[in-house]
Order: C-alpha cells, then structure tokens, then sequence
C-alpha cells in the first residue's frame, strides 16, 4: 500500500530579471519554488493507480520523492508503513522503478547488470540465478541475455530494464513512462506485464500520458497540475465529474477547471 | 557494507576494462608510446650527434699562400674537403646554400706576423644556427693544434723546453675541481624535472576519462538515478566509483613508471662507464619510493574529477571541465622544471609541485626522508579531504539532479 502524506518539494528558484508581477507562476513563494505542494493519495495493495498530469505538472518531482531519490520538503509518505524519510532505504528495497529514461550499462551483458543490481539489493548468489531464470522466462529474455546491452533494440532494452527493476521481487512497483518511444509490439507486451503484476498483488502506480493506457489498466487515477492534486478518484469518477465520455477529453477538462482555480 | 562497495568497484572495473578509450589512456600510452617516442628522440639525438662528428666538412680557404702549413693541417686532416670558390664575397652565400660548411680567409700579412711574434688573426665563417653542429669545435681544433705549435715553438725559443715549463708560464694558477655532487645528482638536476611531470600528467590523464564516464556519462545514460534507487548509501557509491578511477590513474601512473623501469635496466647493461653506474644505482627501493608518491597524487585527482564529472549534466560538459583542470596538474608539475624551484619546507606545503619535487630528489638520491614523510602525509590528508567534500558533494540533490 501506498500512503502520500502532505507532501511537498521546494527548490530555490532564480531571479529572472524583468518579469512582470502577471507573469509571476502560483508555485512561486518568496525564494521558493512549489514542484509539488501538499499533495495527499493512497493507493491499495493490488492495485493499479495511474498518476497524470501534463508536462512541468510536478510527476516527475513526485515519483523521484517516493523512490527516496529526493527528500520530500515537507510531509511523507509511506510504503506499507515504511517511511520514506525515516527509512529511506528500506523503501527502496521494498521497490521497484521504472521509466522511460533510465539507461542501461552498454558495455554490460543483460544477465551482468541484472545480477548487480541484485547483489545491490543484497541478494544472495542463488537466488538472484534462480530469479534471473524466472525473469528471463517471464520476459523471453534469453536469447539476448548475454549480450552486451549496447547491441539491444529498444524493446529488448526495455525489458532488461523491467527485469531489473523486478530482481528483487518488490511490493509497489513504479511505471513512469513505460511505454514511451516504444512500438505496438513491445508496448503491449509491457503493458500486458503490468496487468499481471496486479494480478500477483502488487501495488503499481502507473504515471502516463497515454489515457487509453489509463482506460485499460487503472483502478484509480489521481491528477497533477502545477504541482497540486486536482482529482483522486476511479476512471468512472473521472467521466462523470468531468462529464466527458472520452478520457482525453475529461483529463482536459479537469486540466482546464485547475487553471481556473489556479487563476482564481 | 563494504560488499556494496566492492560490487560497484567490480562492476564498474569491468565496464572500464571494456572501454577502448579508457585502456588507451589507461595502459597503451603510458606503456607503449612514451619509451618508445624517447628511444626515437635518443636514436634521433644519437644519430645526429654521430652525423655531426663524422660528416666531411667542406671548406674555403683564402689566403693559404700566406700561411700554407694552416692549409696543410686541414688537408691532412680527416674528414675535410677544400672547396673552390671565385672571391671571398662568395663565402656567406656558398655557406647559405650549403655548398661549403666554413670558410677561412688568412690576412696577407700572416707570414710577417708570425715571424714577429706577433698574433694573427684568422678569420672563420660558418652558420652557427644548428644546435648539433660540430664544424666550430672540429675545425677549431684543427687551428687550436697549429696555433699550439707556434707557441710551443715561441716558448722554447725562451727557454722553456719541457711542457711543463711552459704550461707554468702559460697558467701560473690553476683550479682544481672537486664536485660534491655526485654524477646521479648532476644528472638527476638536468632530467629528473621531466620524469615526475610524466608520471603526474599520467595519473591524470589515466583517472580523467574513468571519471567523466563514471559520473556525468552515468547522468547522461539515465543509469545514476537507477542506482540512486538501490538500497545502499551515496557514500558507498562515491567510495566505489572513487576507487575505480583512483585505480585507472595509478595504474597509468605506475605503468609509466615500471615501463621507465625497464627502460633503465636494458640501458643499464647497454651503457658501460660513469653514466652506466648512475643509471644502475638508481634502486627499486627509489621506485618504490617514487610509485608512493604517486598514489596520494592519484586519490586526490580521482576525488576531484569525480566531483567535478558528478556536477555536469552530460559528458560533453564534464569534458569542457575537465580540459582546464589539466592545467591545476600540468602547472604545479611544471613548476618542479624550473631551475630555481628547489625542495624546501616551503614547496614542501604546495600540493602537487611537492609531489614533483619529492620525485625528482629520489631520481638525484638527494632525498631528506623527514620531508618525503610530511609531503606523503599531507598528501594523504588533502586527497582525504578532497574525497570527503566529493561524498558530501554526492549527497546534494542540486548537483545529482541539477537541471
């Protein structure tokens, strides 16, 4: 179970000569900039929440925060109970994170980096074999294990990078951008893994720009927009709130209404 | 903990050892290109050195009628070849376009000169802007003998028949020379500056690449924010990736070093005599010595490229850092060059140019062993302090995510 508690993560923003009092952003406080502010969500084990918002919405911020990349400014949150501020390393090894621009170690095999990334997760020798195999299976890995990551397509890359995400074998697993730069093929075998994780229990949080990814996959939604949550609730909440029949269109207009309260 | 680090130090070996460009910089120069470019430049300096002294001189001489016997030495004399030429104008040109090395022009007067026991003076052209041209030296010593013979022959007609006689006249007061230093030290004065240079630009060249792969090149790839996310602390990976460019630069350092090593000991049994000797008394308890120096050198350059590289946000960035900081080891290394930089509690405390000087005693075997322990213990401290700012450096989500 995911718990997000109040959270939020200020920068120092720099002086930017000659803006006009209109042209001043809302995130903007004094010497601080808001990437995300006071945003507050729970996602259930076994299920799926897809995360959304358009760009510079604060995703980005928000997942770096709950991997323990960033700490959070103010608030928390909580991994089956787990804080990510007081026990940041414990969180990370009960996750798993992936995205679209997480490389891979080229001049490493698939099998070398999958295997340090578990001995980094303390891993005994056998059992990271044993989930390597599994992994490898699951994913139709073995015909390129063991060659260099350099020479891999981008399908095949981004399975090396689901299986290293999954070593280890974590509760909540992290999707950001999954499916980015991907053709129909390998995007459908990606989201088809995800669908199976929610099968086996896991609690995935799904961040997306793809609604029809969203139509298909997600339990939940929850909306970013200039670094503040501007809907929680189901697909069907989403529709009805909104009063659109296509996702695209609902997230727009959910969009549009924040902009007005922005503004407001 | 430390298995942690031990798991990035392997793997991140393993990715240098698969980089082309780092084992260039890493083993083929330092191994490779600096003994055999200075087996080129000595053969090339050899050569020119044996061409000079054994090359026939071609010559002008006017005026031989006047003093004939002078003309007759060089025809006498190996490896000079008379040159006919119209005037004595005609000298510089002929010299210009290489059709004779030097020319001679005796005054007419020579003869009455000579026979006055007066002094006669030849005049002698040739081009002096060849800094591994003989002619001056073999033809002045071909003039040196003949003047010698006319004053032997003057002194004797003054009663003084024995050599010895007439060298007391000649020198009333000689200097003895006694050198206090050695021909080791001399020689180590003359090409010791050299040899810590390369060694400290090695060990930078050797950590500098590693370095910027380890850090901005991660950044780039998008790979640091996945190993942001493994359960072990930032410390642990700034030690491993430390420890991996910290090994690329002493290993260039020291393959620098062992390939001058085997260097001095094929030319050992090459060279026989004096320069032989030095060269042999040259021990592997120095290079041990020496290969000590550089392994503080290598920490505190590996802890500084890696916080740099860390800071910039792709490769290219890292590079344009880099560039300029070759000059904070090629100028304190350079400055152990100069003449009238020496070693002393003074340059002891200059970090780096200390390291260079402590190199160049141990080649002189001059070393004060009290100062070697400060400059190695300062050493140690400063690169510790380096590495602590770089693993402070690490933990700061501006320079890890800096946008």
């Amino acid at each position: 179970m995911i718990e997000v508690d109040r959270i939020s993560k200020t920068f120092r923003h720099r002086k930017r000569k000659g803006k006009a009092p209109h042209q001043k952003d809302k995130r903007e406080d004094g010497k601080l900039f808001y990437a995300v502010r006071n945003v507050t969500f729970r996602a259930e084990a076994g299920t799926i929440l897809g995360l959304l918002g358009p760009n510079g919405a604060g995703k980005t911020t928000l997942l770096r925060m709950l991997s323990t990349a960033l700490k959070p400014s103010e608030g928390t949150a909580r991994f089956d109970g787990v804080d990510v501020v007081e026990r940041p390393l414990d969180v990370r090894r009960r996750i798993g994170f992936l995205s679209d621009n997480t490389g891979l170690y080229g001049r490493l095999t698939a099998r070398e980096m999958i295997e340090y990334y578990g001995k980094l997760h303390g891993l005994e020798q056998a059992k990271i074999d044993k989930r390597m195999d599994e992994l490898f299976s699951l994913l139709e890995m073995t015909a390129f294990a063991d060659k260099r990551n350099e020479s891999l397509s981008s399908g095949m890359k981004q399975k090396v990078s689901i299986a290293r995400t999954l070593i280890h074998d974590p509760e909540v697993i992290i999707f950001d951008e999954p499916t980015t730069g991907l053709d129909v093929a390998a995007a459908e075998a990606i989201l088809n893994f995800i669908e199976s994780c929610k099968v086996k229990g896991k609690t995935v949080l799904f961040c997306t720009h793809h609604m029809h990814e969203v139509d298909r996959l997600c339990d939940f939604v929850v909306v970013l927009h200039k670094g503040r949550l501007c809907f929680e609730g189901s697909i069907e909440q989403m529709r009805s709130d909104t009063g659109q029949t296509h996702l695209d269109k609902a997230f727009l207009t959910l969009i549009d209404s924040s902009e007005v309260n922005h503004a407001a | 903990m430390r298995l942690n680090i031990l798991t990035i130090y392997l793997k991140e070996m393993k990715e240098v050892l698969r980089d082309r460009k780092t084992l260039i910089f890493m083993v083929a120069l330092p191994t490779l290109v600096v003994p055999v470019l200075m087996n080129i430049m000595i053969g090339f300096i050899v050569r020119a050195e044996k061409k000079a002294q054994t090359e026939i001189l071609t010559f002008a001489i006017f005026g031989a009628e006047h003093l004939p016997d002078l003309a007759n030495a060089f025809s006498e004399e190996k490896g000079f070849e008379k040159v006919n030429l119209l005037t004595q104008e005609a000298i510089a040109s002929a010299i210009e376009e290489n059709k004779i090395k030097f020319g001679l022009v005796i005054p007419q007067t020579a003869r009455e000169q000579i026979e006055r026991d007066e002094q006669v003076a030849v005049r002698f052209y040739y081009n002096n802007a060849s800094a591994t041209s003989k002619v001056k030296n073999r033809a002045g010593k071909v003039i040196r003998e003949f003047s010698e013979r006319y004053r032997s022959e003057r002194l004797a007609g003054l009663g003084l028949d024995t050599p010895q006689e007439q060298e007391h006249l000649l020198n009333p007061i000689t200097i003895e020379e006694h050198n206090t230093a050695n021909m080791r030290e001399v020689l180590g004065e003359r090409v010791g500056g050299i040899l810590p240079y390369m060694f400290i630009i090695f060990c930078f060249m050797g950590a500098m690449y590693p370095a910027i792969d380890l850090g901005a090149g991660e950044k780039e790839r998008g790979t640091l924010e996945t190993l942001l996310l493994a359960p072990i602390r930032r410390y642990q990976i700034v030690l491993g990736k430390f420890f991996v460019i910290f090994t690329t630069g002493v290993t260039a350092a020291l393959l620098c070093l062992t390939s001058f090593g085997v260097m001095l000991a094929v030319k050992v049994q090459e060279i026989t005599g004096e320069l032989g000797e030095v060269i042999a008394s040259v021990s592997v308890v120095d290079l041990v010595l020496i290969a000590a120096m550089l392994i503080p050198t290598a920490a505190m350059f590996a802890a500084v490229l890696l916080s740099v590289s860390i800071y910039a946000k792709s490769f290219k960035e890292a590079s344009a850092y880099c560039g300029p900081l070759n000059f904070l080891a090629i100028v304190p290394a350079f400055i152990a060059m100069l003449p009238m930089v020496k070693l002393d509690w003074y340059w002891a405390m200059v970090p780096v140019t200390n390291i260079s000087l402590a190199i160049k005693e141990l080649i002189k075997g001059t070393m004060n062993y009290e100062m070697f322990i400060a400059i190695l213990g300062s050493s140690v401290v400063i690169a510790g302090a380096f590495l602590f700012f770089c693993s402070r450096w690490f933990e700061r989500e501006a320079v890890l995510f800096r946008q």
